[in-house]
């Protein structure tokens, strides 16, 4: 029965590589072999640690902590990328519950990701072995923090299963998705405090401690114990290690029990929308979708997250890549990035677009709605950017360059929003209509075209926003009142730039609207 | 009936003339290389409860989607009240109202949203579209669903609010495809209600749909399709002929007669 879990594995695996063109695998294989290699980069670079045991084994219990966590909520940011999560496709299937746990615990060892957690594994276990001689000790216990996540992991997303099949369990997938994006942000700053020993570095290093009395963290200071000799403590240490694997497996199996037992509810509670007259009496096309936009960027997910991501773009990256004046210029990052979300502006709609398809049947009115997915960027883009670049100017003591990195950035959100506009129709790509991570934004066979899209509505952006940055480099370089022109020129331009892109992209979907269509709504099958 | 025998407009009628609610010239379609449509030439009489039936890959979906605007033909001409769908959109498509099968809707909308929306999107008064999509969700039963989102509604709910959208305008045409298709009995009785209320008042409706029985319970004209072609068109009486029902005479325009028969002995040696 193993055999057979692993044989539907690996077939799940290479299904996609065995279909591809020569290229595209070529490029797969490569890709898988880069991952491995850079896995085996930090499992040497781990490994080197070993030479400074103080902080080896807090190291290691962080690590295999993260690790851990990382592990339980992959399945929530990526429900149904392995077909072998979801418990349910083997409902119907004559099988006993212990052969399904060994099958599946196998199974999920086999994979990418699993081998590029391995390689570092062995890192770690070179890193908290303090002589080679108890290397062995230190495989053991990373052979079982390989069974404990595995475990752990499969528990989690077999309880979540049914959560997972339902709406609201994919929206909560997405929020997952942008908690681990918050927590790579404050990781990074935290990393940085640790180097210069403040407050939040001495913070880090106390949860390490802490941390080093949970399942992972015992296995990670097991073998310095043996090593030291106390092995009353490391018995102990493995016993809460066992504890933990037992019980992960022990969840799983109940979880698995319920889940075979019982399908995913077909009538979950519906939410309350209430009613919406989108703008007055007398509002026209672009009032209209800028208001459908603005009320569903509220409730939907898919969008309101994009929107998150971006503030921690205007306001904290900032700080990350400027350690001192100056930093009201990084902004400028976030204001490109808001412009994006003006992009792919059907593909969001995926096939829902028929509803305006069969309704668009003149220019105008295809303008109007262009104009409408523009203008609800547009304006809360320009109110956060200002707030940034302020906020960044105060904090860093940069109010002389506020009007040239204000002129920077307002430029290129326009700029980008505009090339976004225009690359909406020019280059339209489907998004996946259920998905559950805010990380899938384009559907498997639109993934390179997106890449392209959104490099072009970087760098266009930037290109529409090349006056102001001239005028920024005068005001650094020559005088602060060049900043002024920046500001007055820069907008201005990238204005103009941005309506001509509008209007070619207006009259690009007024005419391919059906190639549009045909285009986006692969979403749906993703 | 053959397509050449027509008795109504006819093939080589004027699509634009009065009474003609649907006229398509050539309508054809590849995909891959290979006919969806071929060369398809109908003509839909005004007031009519036209049926469009076939197997799977018969053409109908790819059919409806050319006349709709939401596939581009390869060539050949679809009209709407004599407007032509792609020399002349803005006339065609204030006089069709679509509902696709399978496609999404704006799904955090609620439903009295999406009308609303839809209505306002039209530019439909906003007056005029709150009453007409309040009174349009309370004959189709959807007034206690009408403030939760779409997300959350049943397959009989959402084509009973894509028929309340594809009405909100007072179209003279509605183009449907497969509208009760998973629909649950109740819905599917209150759908067949407001089409035939929608006909007795000067409306036309086409819809495509498996169920046979249903076309014959509804339709006064149907058109059967195989391989991207007319099988039979004609007044519901005319296509079935001297078959004991519409599902006979459809087996055997599409050459189904003995599908099914033959094979499977091992079924009666089965050890459960």
């Amino acid at each position: 029965m193993v055999a057979l879990f692993v044989s539907l594995k690996w077939h799940l695996l290479t299904g996609r590589i065995r279909t591809a063109s020569p290229v595209k695998r070529a490029g797969t294989v490569a890709g898988l072999v880069l991952v491995v290699l850079l896995a085996a980069a930090a499992a040497f670079g781990l490994g080197m640690l070993r030479q400074f045991p103080t902080y080896a084994v807090t190291t290691g219990a962080l690590l295999l902590a993260s690790q851990l966590v990382a592990w339980m909520l992959t399945p929530l940011i990526a429900f149904g990328v392995d077909e072998t999560l979801d418990p349910h496709r083997f409902a119907l299937l004559p099988l006993r519950r212990g052969d399904l746990l060994r099958g599946l615990t196998v199974s999920a060892m086999i994979g990418w990701l699993p081998v590029a957690n391995l390689v570092v594994l062995v890192g770690v276990a070179v890193m908290i072995s303090p002589t080679w001689g108890v290397l062995p000790v230190a495989l053991i216990c990373m052979a079982l923090q390989l069974l404990m996540i595995v475990g752990l992991s499969r528990a989690a997303s077999t309880a979540l299963a049914d959560l997972m099949a339902t709406r609201r369990g994919r929206d909560l997938g997405m929020f997952v998705g942008f908690g681990v994006f918050l927590l790579y942000f404050a990781a990074s700053l935290g990393l940085g405090q640790v180097s210069s020993g403040s407050g939040l570095g001495v913070g880090v290093s106390t949860a390490g401690r802490i941390l080093a009395w949970t399942p992972p963290g015992a296995l990670a200071r097991i073998p310095t114990l043996v090593h030291d000799g106390d092995l009353g403590l490391a018995a102990v240490l493995l016993l809460v290690a066992l504890a933990g694997i037992v019980g992960g497996y022990l969840w799983w199996a109940s979880a698995l029990r319920r889940s075979m037992e019982s399908g995913p509810s077909t009538t979950e509670s519906s939410s309350l929308a209430g009613d919406h007259d989108f703008g007055p009496a007398g509002a026209g096309t672009v009032r209209v979708v800028a208001t459908r936009d603005r009320l569903l960027v509220w409730r939907d997910p898919m969008r309101r997250l994009p929107w998150l991501m971006v503030m921690v773009f205007i306001v904290l990256w900032p700080f990350l890549v400027v350690r001192g004046h100056g930093s009201l210029f990084a902004v400028a990052f976030g204001a490109l990035m808001t412009g994006t979300q003006v992009g792919n502006q059907f593909g969001v709609d995926g096939s829902g677009m028929w509803l305006h398809l069969v309704a668009i049947g003149d220019r105008t009115r295809a303008r109007g709605e262009m104009l409408g997915h523009l203008v609800v960027v547009l304006i809360p883009g320009s109110v956060l950017v200002i707030a940034g670049v302020v906020l960044h100017a105060v904090i860093r003591d940069d109010v002389a360059w506020v009007p040239a990195a204000l002129g920077v950035c307002l430029a290129g959100l326009i700029g980008s929003a505009g090339v976004a506009a225009y690359m909406s129709a020019a280059k339209p790509y489907a998004m996946p209509q259920t998905r559950t991570s805010m990380f899938a934004s384009a559907a498997p066979q639109h993934k390179s075209r997106s890449l392209v899209v959104a490099l072009s509505v970087l760098l266009g952006g930037l290109a529409l926003a090349l006056p102001a940055v001239v005028g920024a480099v005068l005001t650094v370089a020559v005088a602060p009142a060049w900043g002024w022109v920046g500001l007055v020129l820069g907008p201005a331009v990238a204005a103009a730039l941005a309506w001509n892109l509008v209007q070619r992209g207006s009259t690009r979907y007024f005419e391919q609207g059906p190639e549009i269509f045909a285009a986006v709504r692969i979403g749906d099958r993703s | 009936m053959s397509e050449q025998e027509l008795k109504y407009p006819g093939v080589n009628a004027d699509p634009t003339i009065v009474g003609t609610a649907l006229a398509t010239r050539g309508l054809h379609k590849e995909f891959g290389g290979v006919a969806a449509v071929d060369q398809l030439t109908l003509d839909v009489p005004t007031g009519s409860f036209f049926g469009l039936v076939g197997p799977n890959g018969a053409g109908k979906t790819t059919t409806l989607s050319m006349v709709t605007g939401l596939l581009r033909p390869d060539s050949g001409h679809a009209y709407i009240a004599g407007h032509d769908v792609w020399a002349d959109p803005v006339g065609a498509k204030t006089r069709m109202g679509v509902l696709p099968d399978g496609l999404r809707l704006f799904e955090r909308l609620s439903g009295m949203e999406l009308l609303t929306y839809l209505g306002r999107f039209r530019g439909m008064p906003l007056d005029q579209v709150t009453s007409r999509a309040t009174e349009l969700l309370k004959v189709l039963d959807l007034t206690d669903a009408g403030d939760k989102v779409v997300a959350d509604y049943s397959t009989g709910m959402r084509k009973k609010v894509t028929l309340a959208a594809a009405l909100l305008h007072s179209p003279r045409v509605l183009l449907l495809d497969e509208p009760l298709e998973a629909v649950d009995p109740v819905s599917a009785r209150v759908i067949r209600h407001v089409l035939t209320r929608y006909t007795t008042g000067g409306g036309t409706v086409i819809f495509s749909s498996h169920v046979m029985a249903l076309v014959e319970e509804l339709c006064t004209h149907v058109a059967v399709m195989a391989h991207g072609r007319l099988a039979a068109v004609g007044t519901l009486a005319e296509v079935r002929g001297a078959a004991a029902s519409l599902d006979d005479a459809f087996m055997h325009l599409v050459g189904a007669d003995d599908r099914g028969s033959g094979g499977l002995e091992w079924l009666r040696s089965s050890s459960a």
